[in-house]
């Protein structure tokens, strides 16, 4: 059996040893447009933050261990053309052009950072980092640059600007919402941060959408929003990533955001090929179908696929979008529902944000958590929180717990450890009233 | 632009026919329909025959008689014209060529001649007549695309599927899921209800929307412009942050303009219901371009009639489909006649008189010289706005006619009063436009009727007075009546 698979990134690759691993004789084969392997998008944010010396040690897989697996790969090849009747793949390499059939595919061809709204961000100038040979454009771009605009409030864009403001650069960051990182955390959660960006001299232009971006004759660029204009040194892309697939045959149904339609097995409407990772929705934390690029959910898609190439047998089980971050001096985290996003369920939703003490000791650090959980049933739905110290795998327990729909009255009857040191009388992660050090507020 | 315009020349003289024989009681000479479609007996003949064909699939539930000397149409009770009209645009080869359209976004020459099975020189002729008659939209159908600004493409896809293309197969067509959550969703969020007749026209709306939001190079430079003035408006804003939120779950990105384009819909037509728009009245930009026009032309017509004030919530529905008028003015150009603008004028003059008719025109001559620039009676939009603003003229004229409040204040000792003022009011009653009353100090009258010379005039307000002579008798009545006569 020959595995084909398409794109050579987190998901393609965790398909790869997966297929491996069920299928010891298979022949399996990665093709990859780039010309090196295992890049992790976010690793000029590690260069930046000075946790790495050299971009080249951000690689999440090696050529070394995929050689040990048996798994073929060949860098530098584009796929072109998939032709699903005949079971062929045609794909340049070295500017020649090539032919692989294959009997299971895999389409892991992932995203890019692209708008196709913005007038002009596709040029050089406009700077994107998701692969090493950008991240190296970029490295040299930004060290020249003294003040750099930012389009886009997200995971990326809020770590950048809190990157290059600890390196002295004069940051504006643009966002069409009324509020940054708006996808994972609500209004009420996120002022702590707004605050601490504004005082490290963050230029915020909330509400403004960006229609284009236009070179200056003096390098400068300039971002033109619907209401003035912010000219700058550089411009870094921060928007969503969308899948770009202009090699897919008509047969392989896509959805109307040009995402590959699959179903709970990850299969796509023609025999034999899968697809996974950022070029496929996922059920979302409200259960429908929604679009949620992160590299957990690449990974398991690529896993979860593997297993179903012969017969269907796994399915995938959803994503709860659960992100964990530092920025401007705050952790923070979220996973599953939000309140503003509850809007978006037929449940009715209710919410509790309060402020717990992290151990036992007269200097503990307090974290802020909101839960949000179903009004009837008390279903855990979604969580947040931020604080001062590092919180972050605590959002996985909440995770888990919501996979596992519990209610908050299950969660209270979970078995922790007690420690003054590191606990206090109740765990973190439970909602439990008279544990608030700041009894403030119910929400809704 | 009109429904007949998709149809082919011999099919609008059948439909003609049909429309003649229902208007004229089911039968009508030959001479009279001669004279009326101005064509010879052996064509009016030809037309009958090829009617005949294709009412057959009514199997029976229509028939058409003649002989020579008269047409007589019959139909079942449960079959109307529309459906008859249906009939003949599901077979329009132009109906088919804007369905195609819509679908696929855009067409190759060769997809679309084997599609409809038409020759390559009559499918260019057909679109040739399309653009005719999608100028008046500002859009047209070039390389294989719709063409023109985003806005009024999706408004003219709307207005085709609300009354061209069969709207029951259009949205059957669209399944149901993610635009029930949709609307929903924007229920919630932009707190309103929507009622289940508006929340058929905004699915029609969404299903348009959603099919083309991912499409690049939208026009939009006029919405733009004409944006400028909204920029800061707070239900802007909510539509804004929804489309946002609502497209951060999908790989679907959008600009602004899609806010923009949901914006100028969602006040153009009847979506909101009066108390959410109310809402949203107190908290707009009163000097912004579409309020101030509603305020110009609720005063113009305010004073046209000599009116005090309207009641409150009168004052409020002229307001609502004002905003309705003066939005499509400003944001849209062209429209679909879906009733027989000449017909209607005529038949408005024969019941509401010339003068409301002619009133309304003025207000239409104000409102388009600053919101719309355009001008001349073939513009379809001009031509249906002005039909609304004599609706409107003709709905606050009856409404203000029936609300004549008459208060009865009788001075005189209690059992009197009271069986006095029953008697009164039940022989007040049946004259038409008034509401009669024992009077309450609380409420504002029109007209008051007491015995006995008030002491104080300020207490009544502004009402008339009338001071009965001999309650009950006709001299008086005679003199109510006049003077509810001279009120309205
Ligand atoms: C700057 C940045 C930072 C991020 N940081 C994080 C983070 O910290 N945590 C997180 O969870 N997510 C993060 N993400 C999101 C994350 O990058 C994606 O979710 C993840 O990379 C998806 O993996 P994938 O394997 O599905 O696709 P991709 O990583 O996009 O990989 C697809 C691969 O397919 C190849 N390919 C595409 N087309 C072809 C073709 N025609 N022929 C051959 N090969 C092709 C591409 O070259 C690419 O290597 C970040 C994104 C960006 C832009």
């Amino acid at each position: 059996m020959r595995v084909v698979i398409i794109g050579a990134s987190f998901a393609g690759v965790a398909a790869a040893f997966e297929v491996r691993h069920i299928h010891p004789d298979a022949e399996i084969m990665l093709l990859e447009k780039q010309d090196t392997l295992g890049y992790i998008p976010s690793g000029l944010h590690l260069y930046w933050d000075k946790k790495i010396s050299d971009l080249d040690e951000a690689r999440f897989v090696t050529e070394g261990q995929l050689d040990k697996h048996g798994i073929v790969y060949h860098l530098n090849a584009t796929v072109q053309k998939v032709n699903t009747t005949q079971k062929i793949i045609t794909y340049d390499q070295h500017d020649l052009s090539d032919q692989l059939s294959y009997d299971k595919l895999i389409i892991a061809a992932g995203s890019r950072q692209l708008s196709e709204k913005i007038t002009g961000s596709a040029q050089e100038s406009v700077l994107k980092y998701k692969r090493y040979d950008e991240a190296q454009a970029v490295l040299i771009k930004v060290e020249e640059s003294e003040h750099i605009t930012i389009i886009g409030g997200g995971q990326v864009g809020v770590e950048a600007a809190d990157l290059l403001t600890t390196m002295e650069k004069q940051v504006t960051l643009v966002e069409s919402m009324d509020y940054v990182l708006f996808k994972y955390l609500d209004e009420d959660m996120i002022k702590p941060i707004e605050k601490n960006m504004t005082e490290k001299g963050v230029d915020l232009r909330m509400r403004q959408t960006v229609s284009s971006v236009e070179m200056e004759s003096d390098q400068k660029v300039t971002v033109c929003l619907g209401e003035g204009s912010v000219t700058s040194d550089a411009v870094i892309m921060g928007v969503n990533v969308r899948p770009h697939l202009p090699f897919l045959d008509k047969t392989i149904k896509q959805h109307t955001d040009q995402t590959i339609a699959v179903d709970r097995y990850l299969r796509t409407s023609v025999e034999d090929v899968f697809a996974v990772g950022d070029c496929i929705q996922l059920s979302g934390p409200g259960e429908d179908r929604v679009y949620v690029p992160l590299i957990n959910n690449a990974v398991r898609t690529g896993i979860v696929a593997a297993a179903n190439l012969i017969e269907p047998s796994r399915t995938f089980k959803g994503s709860l979008r659960t992100i964990g971050t530092r920025v401007f001096g705050k952790y923070i985290a979220s996973t599953g529902m939000t309140e503003a996003e509850s809007l978006f369920t037929d449940r009715t939703v209710e919410s509790h944000r309060q402020e717990v003490r992290l151990t036992s000791l007269a200097d503990s650090d307090t974290v802020t958590l909101k839960y949000v959980y179903d009004a009837k049933t008390h279903e855990l739905l979604g969580a947040q929180m931020i604080s001062d110290a590092n919180i972050l795998e605590k959002i996985n327990v909440l995770a888990l717990a919501i996979q596992s729909k519990q209610t908050l009255e299950d969660l209270q009857q979970t078995d922790y450890f007690f420690n003054p040191a590191y606990s206090q009388m109740t765990a973190t992660t439970n909602l439990i009233a008279w544990m608030d050090e700041r009894a403030d507020e119910d929400e809704n | 632009m009109k429904i007949e315009h998709f149809l082919e020349k011999n099919e609008v003289r059948e439909i003609t026919i049909f429309n003649q024989l229902v208007l004229n009681g089911g039968t009508l000479s030959y001479g009279k329909m001669l004279n009326h479609l101005g064509v010879s007996k052996a064509s009016l003949e030809n037309d009958l025959s090829s009617i005949a064909v294709r009412i057959e699939g009514f199997d029976q539930k229509v028939q058409l008689q003649y002989d020579g000397q008269t047409i007589g149409l019959s139909m079942s009770d449960d079959l109307s014209l529309q459906q008859i009209y249906r009939l003949y645009l599901d077979q329009s080869i132009k109906l088919q060529i804007i369905t195609f359209l819509f679908k696929h976004q855009e067409f190759s020459i060769t997809q679309l001649t084997q599609k409809l099975a038409i020759s390559e020189s009559s499918l260019f002729r057909k679109i040739k007549e399309l653009n005719s008659h999608l100028k008046e939209f500002g859009i047209k159908i070039r390389n294989g695309q719709m063409q023109g600004e985003e806005l009024q493409i999706r408004y003219f896809y709307f207005q085709f599927n609300c009354y061209i293309e069969d709207k029951a197969t259009f949205l059957a067509e669209h399944p149901d899921d993610r635009l029930t959550q949709m609307i929903d969703a924007m229920e919630k969020f932009l707190d309103v209800t929507i009622t289940p007749e508006n929340r058929e026209r905004l699915k029609i709306w969404l299903i348009i929307s959603n099919a083309r939001v991912s499409i690049i190079d939208k026009q939009a430079k006029r919405l733009r412009t004409q944006m400028k003035a909204y920029r800061k408006d707070p239900f802007f804003h909510k539509i804004q942050v929804f489309v946002l939120r609502y497209f951060s779950r999908y790989s679907i990105e959008v600009d602004e303009v899609e806010s923009m384009i949901h914006f100028a819909f969602l006040l153009a037509f009847p979506v909101l219901t009066e108390p959410d728009f109310h809402e949203y009245r107190l908290l707009r930009d009163r000097h912004a371009p579409i309020a101030s026009m509603d305020t110009l032309i609720a005063e113009t017509i305010i004073n046209h009639f000599k009116y005090r004030r309207l009641p409150y919530m009168l004052e409020r529905d002229m307001s609502y489909h004002l905003t309705h008028i003066h939005t499509r003015l400003y944001f849209f150009q062209g429209d679909i006649e879906i009733y027989e603008y000449e017909g209607i004028i005529a038949k408005e003059k024969q019941i509401v008189g010339t003068n409301v008719v002619s009133f309304a025109r003025t207000l239409l001559k104000t409102s388009t010289k600053t919101l719309a620039d355009k001008t001349g009676e073939s513009n379809s939009l001009l031509k249906m706005e002005l039909l609304k603003y004599i609706s409107l003229l003709v709905l606050i004229t009856f409404k203000m006619a029936s609300v004549i409040q008459v208060g009865i204040d009788l001075k005189m000792d209690g059992l009197y009063k009271e069986t006095l003022g029953e008697l009164l009011i039940l022989k007040l009653k049946p004259i038409k436009g008034v509401r009669v009353e024992h009077y309450d100090p609380t409420k504002i009258y029109d007209l008051v009727l007491t015995n006995e010379e008030p002491k104080d005039q300020a207490n009544y307000d502004d009402a008339r007075i009338y001071i009965l002579s001999e309650i009950l008798s006709s001299f008086d009545m005679v003199n109510i009546q006049r003077i509810i006569q001279e009120l309205n």
